[in-house]
């Protein structure tokens, strides 16, 4: 949680995520650049600008995809989640590694000309009319863009300064990216390839990804988080009290749309919204830890009672006013301000 | 009596804290998966790259000078008089300048002349073009005259195949061609360097082919759209020397499939 900036707050787990993904992608980058050289033999070797430029493209698609596979495979299944917990430092990683790609790229296709190489990058193919010789370049920067905000912008501080619903929103851009990268890919080098072991390694990646994702959204909508009922007064119910249990909630969508979590702590309970101050995570699928709800994803917390986060954090959730009648839980969909404190209800 | 509260026991993974025991060995396997599958794709699209065949830079063969006769067609191209071992006199070279550029403006003055051309050689295959060096030294007026051979008609053909930035075809880059090198053999063709027509079946014992606009100019514009796509197209071929030149009529390119 954010007191002060600081570039990183970094834990042991952290150092272990990014020591994993700093393994894979040099592990991925090692080979590709050392080894597969021994292995093909050419006759003549490919231009080592070309053979980098190459290696830095495909793992950075590579890696684009396992950052696109995390998200749904924790809906899934949530002993994915702490893969999702430090995601960012491997999207910061991605950015560099796409952007060695595109200065191998430019620095080797688009130099030596008398033609300043950005221009040149823009303006030497404008067969824009079609499809096979379609300048697949403006794909790939249109990409690394992306990623380049997406980078920029993945520090709390923009996560604070942009509020989290338009940070998500901007953060969406990475489907952008990938479809992106997808037909940069598609329209430029497999389709020059004789050898199509690449083809159907890169069709089945995002075939892995789109699937996914159509996966968790089918699993969502199956298991997804049940309606309200509506009571009298203008409350709703939301489960058996009972179902809940100790230390962590259930959740229910209200009539406008939001989500309240009703946690349980020793016989008591209490309501706040289902929206992590953070980054939105799910807070009712975390749970409470020495009175502190704490969040899934990134483990922000809150004091169940008010919503506030503990001093000296700032951070602060509306909470909800509750009751309990024959063992069903009601709750008033009007939420309270963030940070309201409301009486924990015994059960 | 109240009824049992429930448990749930599902590890609860918090990034500060240690990560719950039930969940080290899960992650652990999946972290490894990940260093696995990274290296594991490095491997399979490192190693599934192309041949890009054995067009390269001749810097083994050390510098070449010889010397010929200039015709502009409008590209440079140098029929060689006086060769060496490797360069025999009979020959036609292609010409281009250092990086993306050609020598027009270089030769130009020396059109119909004999000069001395020196530098490296770039070759792939039959295809061969002299990088000569800067100044005078590169390209410079030599005594004596000579006039170019008289060119021969081979009449009209119809072609299927690539054009190509004739240098970076013969080895300035490997891979030199192909859609993904478009943009890199367009900005060599604007900067002059001569294009190259790679057809698919030898027209009089050769696939390369110096290509042409219809009039005998440069590269047509629109001919931009097709550079680097296997196209068939239709024009008259002639000899120049030992190397075949086509006019090609852009009306007549089709995409092939
Ligand atoms: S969303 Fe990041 S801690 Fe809740």
């Amino acid at each position: 949680m954010s007191v002060k900036y600081i570039p990183v707050q970094w834990n042991k787990n952290k150092w272990w995520y990014d020591g994993f993904m700093l393994a894979g992608v040099v592990g991925f980058l090692w080979v590709f650049l050392y080894v597969t050289p021994e292995i093909l033999s050419h006759e003549r070797p490919i231009n080592p600008q070309i053979h980098n430029a190459r290696a830095f493209g495909a793992c950075a698609f590579f890696m684009m995809t396992i950052i696109l596979c995390i998200g749904p495979l924790a809906r899934l299944d949530k002993r994915f989640l702490p893969l999702l917990y430090n995601r960012r430092h491997f999207g910061v990683m991605t950015a560099a590694v796409a952007l060695t790609h595109f200065s191998y790229v430019l620095n080797w296709y688009f130099a030596f000309s008398g033609t300043n190489k950005y221009e040149a990058l823009l303006f030497s193919n404008t067969s824009y009319g079609q499809l096979v010789g379609f300048p697949f370049e403006a794909f790939g920067i249109f990409a690394l863009l992306c990623l380049l905000i997406l980078a920029a912008t993945s520090h709390d501080f923009w996560l604070k300064f942009l509020t989290a619903p338009v940070w998500k929103r901007i953060h969406y851009l990475i489907y952008f990216a990938y479809a992106a990268v997808v037909a940069h890919v598609s329209l430029g080098v497999l389709q020059d390839q004789q050898n199509h072991l690449f083809t159907v390694v890169f069709v089945a990646s995002a075939f892995t990804v789109a699937g996914l994702h159509l996966l968790a959204f089918l699993h969502e909508r199956k298991a997804g988080d049940p309606d309200a009922v509506p009571d009298t007064d203008g409350w709703v119910q939301v489960c058996h009290a009972k179902d809940i249990p100790e230390a962590r909630a259930k959740i229910a969508v209200l009539p406008s749309g939001d989500r309240v979590a009703v946690f349980r702590l020793e016989d008591k309970l209490s309501a706040v919204s289902n929206a992590c101050a953070h980054q939105n995570g799910p807070l009712g699928e975390g749970k409470v830890i020495r009175c502190l709800i704490t969040c899934p994803w990134h483990g922000f917390q809150y004091d169940i009672r008010s919503g506030r986060s503990p001093a000296p954090f700032t951070e602060k959730i509306p909470t909800y006013n509750l009751a309990v009648r024959d063992g069903v839980v009601l709750v008033n969909p009007k939420a309270n301000p963030p940070g309201t404190y409301v009486e924990p209800v015994e059960v | 009596m109240k009824p049992p509260v429930k448990k749930d026991t599902t590890p609860f993974f918090v990034g500060y804290f240690k990560v719950p025991k039930k969940l080290r060995s899960f992650l652990l396997i999946a972290g490894v998966a990940v260093v696995a599958f990274m290296t594991a794709f490095g491997l399979v699209s490192g190693a599934s790259q192309d041949d890009p065949g054995d067009g390269a830079f001749r810097f083994d063969y050390g510098r070449q000078t010889v010397t010929g006769v200039i015709e502009l067609l409008p590209y440079p191209l140098l029929h060689v008089t006086e060769g060496n071992d490797r360069i025999k006199p009979g020959h036609t070279l292609m010409l281009t300048a250092q990086g993306k550029s050609g020598v027009f403006s270089r030769a130009e003055p020396l059109e119909g002349q004999k000069v001395t051309a020196s530098g490296i050689i770039l070759e792939r295959g039959a295809l061969n073009m002299l990088q000569v060096r800067g100044g005078a030294r590169g390209l410079g007026p030599a005594e004596g005259s000579g006039a170019p051979p008289v060119s021969e008609p081979l009449g009209r053909w119809k072609l299927a195949g690539e054009i190509c930035d004739g240098k970076c075809l013969a080895g300035a880059m490997r891979p030199g061609r192909g859609i993904a090198h478009k943009a890199c053999a367009n900005l060599c063709l604007l900067g002059d360097i001569p294009p190259v027509f790679v057809s698919t079946k030898p027209v009089d014992g050769s696939e390369f082919l110096m290509i042409l606009g219809k009039d005998g100019g440069p590269l047509p514009a629109i001919a931009y759209d097709y550079v680097a796509q296997f196209i068939s197209l239709e024009g008259d071929v002639s000899r120049h020397g030992d190397l075949l030149v086509l006019r090609m009529d852009p009306a007549t390119i089709e995409v092939m499939k």
